[in-house]
């Protein structure tokens, strides 16, 4: 709630101050912005959490409903008989409706408290599947990656001991291609060291991925196996 | 042991007789056969190169060697394989098995002491590392 961003959109300038005067008397209060329905422009939804809309006209209302991205909560108060609310609904299904009843302050901080909560997790969701997809994309290159180290030490066994048969007759080398083979002959050795480092590395994630795995199937057993 | 005595040729070389100590290399690579060839040779074996694992035991029965170098990673039959039946088999089983292979983990090795595997040396290895595990049985 403390990091939140709400609209508040309405033309009766007293809403908009009482609403955000109740909202500040709470512990956590989000960030608040109050705006005339005639200077709503679409694209500042993208910048809010949550819009709380007050009173306003209403072709205004319909205006900004349906400039409203679907990923945004709405809170619409309005009266408790409002006749189009109905139609509202079922033509915005996430919009939610708090009655402009004697307690519509309280209410409304209720239920923006959920709705902000609601776009948090959305968020974290969100954030939490495209990580997935990440590590996904990173678990395959890294497999691909075991798979060809077989084809790698296979072309640097070629390599190594084809410059080792020609090391042992060098007296039939030139100085210089001798210098070329040993050098050859060593970066091969340090091809190898860095592919054995890297098959350290693969087998510790490995085997850490194991622990955490098995952590966390012998959790509900601990959990039952409790008085 | 006796492969010193059964896997062994003597041939004739100028001056005097050489004791060639036949080493049976099976790897699905020609490349890497040759290479080993290259480095064993000079040191006094006498070895041959096998690309396919299913032609093993055949061609033990006639090489008699006193050692082999298996490969793991190989089409149709793999080495773990070859070792687990040549070590099961009242015939072969005293034939000394090296596994050469790029499987370098250590759960690899592990599989390859579990199939009877009586070295194992992963690749790339140098001449020194290979000759060293060859020694050791002929």
């Amino acid at each position: 709630m403390k990091n939140a961003n709400v609209l508040i959109l309405t033309d009766d300038s007293e809403f908009g101050r009482l609403l955000s005067s109740c909202w500040h008397a709470e512990r956590q209060a989000p960030s608040i912005a109050v705006l005339n329905s005639s200077l709503w422009k679409a694209q500042d939804a993208e910048a809010f959490d949550l819009v709380v809309l007050g009173p306003v006209g209403e072709a205004n209302l319909s205006k900004i409903l349906s400039s409203l991205n679907p990923g945004v909560a709405v809170i619409l108060c309005a009266p408790a008989d409002f006749r189009e609310m109905q139609q509202l609904r079922s033509r915005y299904p996430r919009l939610l409706h708090v009655p402009l009843r004697d307690d519509w302050t309280q209410t409304l901080v209720l239920v923006a408290g959920e709705s902000l909560r609601r776009v948090r997790a959305g968020r974290q969701a969100k954030q939490a599947i495209s990580r997935a997809a990440q590590s996904e994309r990173e678990a395959v290159l890294g497999r691909y990656m075991a798979e060809m180290k077989h084809s790698v030490n296979n072309a640097l066994t070629s390599i190594l001991g084809n410059a080792e048969l020609l090391l042992l007759e060098p007296g039939q080398l030139s100085a210089q291609s001798l210098h070329q083979i040993k050098t050859m002959h060593s970066m091969t050795l340090r091809i190898n060291e860095i592919m054995q480092r890297f098959s350290s590395l693969s087998s510790e994630m490995r085997e850490a991925e194991n622990a955490s795995q098995a952590e966390t199937e012998d959790l509900p057993e601990s959990l039952s196996t409790r008085p | 042991m006796a492969a010193d005595v059964h896997f062994s040729t003597v041939e004739y070389s100028g001056d005097f007789f050489v004791l060639l100590k036949k080493v049976l290399i099976v790897d699905d690579s020609p490349a890497q056969v040759k290479l080993m060839q290259g480095l064993l040779d000079p040191e006094g074996y006498q070895s041959f190169g096998l690309n396919d694992p299913l032609r093993v035991e055949e061609t033990i029965a006639t090489l008699h060697p006193s050692v082999i170098l298996l490969d793991v990673v190989m089409p149709d039959r793999n080495g773990f394989q070859v070792c687990r039946e040549l070590k099961g088999s009242a015939e072969f089983q005293s034939i000394p098995v090296i596994l050469v292979t790029s499987k370098d983990t250590a759960s690899d090795k592990y599989w390859g002491e579990q199939q009877g595997a009586d070295a194992y040396v992963t690749k790339p290895f140098t001449r020194e590392e290979l000759l060293r595990a060859v020694r050791r049985f002929a």
